[in-house]
């Protein structure tokens, strides 16, 4: 069970990076996730739809880049941590072929609450910024 | 739109505000692991508080419960979305919009906030208002009105899980609706550069679209040449043939491309400089490892690979 | 045999616009700045000048630039091809028109917006079909697109081949970064480096990293040439063109030479550092300081190679001994260099050559510098130039 650890709130400080992970847009992660979050709509697994309002090709619904950024938080603070918020701008759109690198770094701790605020990017490599905001985590006070 | 008819829209369209988008309506199926489960395995989800009941059970918590991000999916409309949405305040202010013109849309802001971990057994209801309409804006993609629907997410006990604030932009896009696809250059996927094929290269690239690699001969001294040239540099001879590569090759040199980023390109390619089995040298991709498990003097093997919607290029794999 | 044409034509006049991230005006604007400024350090009229050198990659017509500046009727111009291989190639093509008689004062000039206009680490488009996009597109449908992925790849099999490591190439960039330091119009005036900065900067192509990358950069440079006799009338003193020669050598390519039996090698410097020697009387030896074409700091290292001063494999070993310091054995690249103080397509490196000779160097070792080389941009033909002191 000590296999997973969690970060306390005396851990870590402003300004401390997470590492930055890749994510492989793909078919499959777009239809699949949007499957996975029960939307149906027809531009995250049709193609033919998704061209037909100017898109190249499928591309990721919100609920899953949603999903996304609380996972890269959570990677982060390990499992214990309790996600508070996330507000996310949306930016270009997550088509398959593009790769999309989040970063992430620590802009507030509030020591009373245990609530940290982490940014986050998620930025793809041929249309740029596709989300940005902050995700909000409760984490332990002490290990 | 003149100023009165300008008015009449923007009264219709304010009337929406504090409307019912859809009254407290419980999720059809109850927080689950399967759903769960499924929505993790997607996204790379690993964390033991939704996975692993036996961590779950004696983490702090004392419980499994499901990922946040998830509130919104539980009352998710489901397959009937592929069929278009049933009226309702939401779907009637964007049908108004479209009417007059403002037929763009974009997602632009989305903020849950979570007040309560729920896990497999509760059920959540979901409650939407459209909660306010801004003002006429200028924006990059045209002008237009933002609107904000507020969800409230409770449980069986109606306690608050959550709340979900969505903003959307409506806007007269600046360019016909269709415009978005490659005329303005927003949104076509951009695939690799491309060779120009010259009256020196083109036969070159044409046999890579038919699956192969030639190697220009020499008819009169038989020296290879690679990249080709219309004379041979050993005796002036300008007739030639080709020899098929057999794509074994030799790196020679690497290097990986990290900075800057090219559109149409994958993240971070190796390029590397190959001697082939045959002897010359050619310049490609080594696909199928790490770059730090290259190293000069590794064996290759090639093939021609579709590397983007219009491209055709041999790649090489460590043998 | 190599033509002979040593110390037949001078510098007289060097000039630098201020060096900048965007100039916020035109490169024709940048060129006849540099043009003025190097007629008034000669002494000259802007009316003497009645001859151009530039790069085939230069956007200013002659014709504009002697307009903008009112020099006299115009007898010459010529340019030189193959990016940063025109460097002392412009240069050349001055020295051929003075030493021949069809032009007397030749104002040699680059002017680009190199970082608020066109970037070359944009990398090559092929969107303009030529012979040369023919060339290109071995290399763009794989990415290998921009100069540093380029030099990325002679550099990793030269360290493979030498054993020489990033210890060398940091020193390459320290050194001319200190240098730096000390010039007002340097990028990094004032701004010191260590290694864990270095180490920890964004890798580019590896193994090149951002540190082992000239600055992109707007500004012009110009020198004057002309010949002996007006030279020895005019306000400053004269910098001898002893020798100069521009080179490719057999399967050239631009940046892309990867088709020889070896390719971790220069051999088109070897021709002209062969040729400058020879045309000079000049050895190694007789070499007091340099300034070495610095568009990546591994190629700075492959021409102290190709110029004799050390053997092959050897250029690690002579930067680490200090070579390239005030007190070294051939302080080099005193101005900062291109990875340090601006990227003017080395012609900034010309000036500040002529300056070492004249002993105007802001960096300027103590000790006399009777000979100092200037190198071209390197992977595509290059060349070389040896001054030294007119008269001396």
């Amino acid at each position: 069970m000590s296999d997973y650890k969690t970060l306390s709130c005396a851990e870590v400080s402003v300004g401390d990076k997470l590492g930055a992970v890749d994510v492989d847009i793909t078919t499959g992660l777009v239809v699949c996730g949007a499957l996975a979050t029960r939307d149906f709509e027809p531009v995250h697994h049709n193609k033919a739809e998704a061209q037909a309002i100017g898109m190249p090709d499928v591309f990721m619904n919100i609920l899953t880049s949603q999903g996304l950024m609380t996972r890269y938080a959570t990677d982060w603070s390990g499992p214990e941590a309790v996600v508070k918020s996330i507000d996310l701008q949306l930016g270009a759109p997550n088509v398959p072929g593009m790769v999309m690198t989040m970063t992430g770094e620590v802009t507030a701790i509030d020591a009373d609450t245990g609530v940290v605020d982490v940014a986050v990017a998620g930025e793809n490599n041929i249309w740029g910024m596709h989300m940005q905001g902050t995700v909000q985590l409760a984490l332990p006070r002490e290990a | 739109m003149n100023a009165d008819e300008q008015k009449a829209f923007e009264e219709e369209i304010y009337a929406f505000v504090g409307r019912e988008v859809c009254p407290p309506t419980p999720a059809p199926d109850d927080v689950n692991m399967a759903m769960i489960r499924q929505w993790a395995e997607v996204l790379g989800e690993t964390n033991p508080a939704y996975l692993d009941p036996a961590w779950a059970q004696q983490s702090a918590r004392g419980k499994t419960i499901a990922p946040p991000a998830m509130m919104y999916v539980w009352g998710q409309e489901g397959f009937a979305a592929t069929r278009g949405r049933a009226p309702n305040a939401q779907v009637d202010l964007v049908e108004t919009f479209n009417r007059y013109g403002y037929t763009g849309v974009l997602g632009t802001n989305v903020k849950q906030e979570y007040v309560k971990e729920v896990g497999p057994g509760d059920n959540v209801s979901m409650q939407m208002v459209i909660d306010n309409i801004s003002e006429r804006k200028t924006t990059s993609r045209g002008t237009g009105y933002f609107f904000e629907t507020l969800a409230t997410f409770t449980d069986q006990a109606g306690e608050v899980v959550g709340t979900q604030r969505f903003k959307v932009l409506k806007f007269i896009p600046q360019e016909q609706p269709a415009a978005a696809s490659s005329d303005d250059g927003g949104l076509e996927v951009p695939t690799r550069i491309a060779s120009p094929r010259g009256q020196d290269n083109g036969w070159w690239w044409d046999a890579v679209d038919e699956g192969k690699v030639l190697i220009q001969r020499c008819k009169s001294c038989q020296t290879l040449r690679h990249p080709p040239r219309p004379m041979c540099g050993e005796c002036q001879s300008m007739e030639w043939d080709s020899i098929e590569s057999s794509l074994d090759g030799e790196v020679l040199s690497y290097t990986c491309l990290r900075h800057p980023a090219i559109p149409g390109y994958p993240k971070d390619p190796i390029c590397a400089v190959i001697k082939l089995g045959e002897g010359t040298n050619i310049v490609s991709n080594l696909v199928g490892c790490e770059y730090e498990d290259v190293q000069i003097g590794m064996r290759v093997k090639g093939k021609i690979e579709q590397v983007d919607e219009k491209t055709l290029l041999p790649q090489f794999y460590p043998a | 045999m190599v033509a002979n044409v040593k110390d037949k034509a001078v510098i007289v006049g060097v000039h630098n616009t201020r060096f900048t991230k965007n100039s916020g005006v035109s490169e024709l604007n940048l060129a006849a700045q540099a043009v003025k400024g190097a007629i008034d350090d000669a002494g000259l009229k802007p009316t003497d000048i009645d001859g151009f050198a530039t790069f085939t990659m230069d956007s200013n017509d002659e014709i504009e630039v002697a307009r903008a500046v009112g020099t006299g009727d115009m007898t010459f111009w010529g340019r030189s091809h193959y990016g940063g291989g025109a460097a002392t190639g412009s240069l050349h093509q001055a020295v051929m028109a003075v030493s021949t008689g069809m032009a007397e004062c030749v104002a040699v000039f680059r002017a680009l917006n190199g970082r608020s206009g066109h970037r070359f680490s944009d990398g090559v488009s092929g969107d303009i079909m030529t012979a040369d996009a023919i060339h290109w597109g071995w290399y763009m449908p794989y990415g290998l697109l921009t100069p540093a992925s380029w030099v990325a790849m002679f550099t990793q099999r030269w360290m493979h081949l030498t054993g020489i490591t990033k210890d060398a190439l940091f020193e390459v960039a320290h050194a001319t970064r200190e240098y730096a330091v000390n010039n007002p119009n340097a990028f990094f005036h004032g701004r010191h480096f260590d290694r864990e900065e270095y180490d920890n900067a964004r890798t580019i192509a590896d193994p090149l990293q951002l540190f082992d990358c000239c600055q992109e950069s707007d500004g012009a440079s110009c020198v004057i040439v002309t010949t002996p006799e007006r030279a020895r009338d005019l306000k400053q003193p004269g910098v001898a063109v002893r020798g100069v020669a521009q080179a490719a050598a057999a399967d050239q390519e631009q940046m892309t030479s990867f088709y020889r039996e070896e390719f971790a090698g220069i051999p088109e410097m070897e021709i002209a550092a062969k040729n400058c020697y020879e045309m000079s009387g000049l050895t190694p030896d007789d070499i007091d300081a340099a300034v070495i074409y610095d568009a990546f700091s591994p190629i700075v290292l492959w021409q102290l190679e190709a110029w004799n001063f050390c053997g092959f494999g050897e250029s690690g070993d002579f930067v680490l001994d200090g070579a390239m310091r005030p007190d070294g054995r051939l302080p080099t690249n005193t101005h900062g260099g291109q990875l340090s103080e601006a990227y003017i397509h080395g012609v900034n490196g010309i000036v500040e050559a002529a300056r070492l000779v004249r002993g105007t160097s802001l960096n300027q070792p103590n000790k006399p510098v009777n000979h100092a080389l200037v190198t071209s941009g390197v992977g595509i033909p290059t060349g070389g130039a040896l001054l030294g002191k007119l008269d001396g």
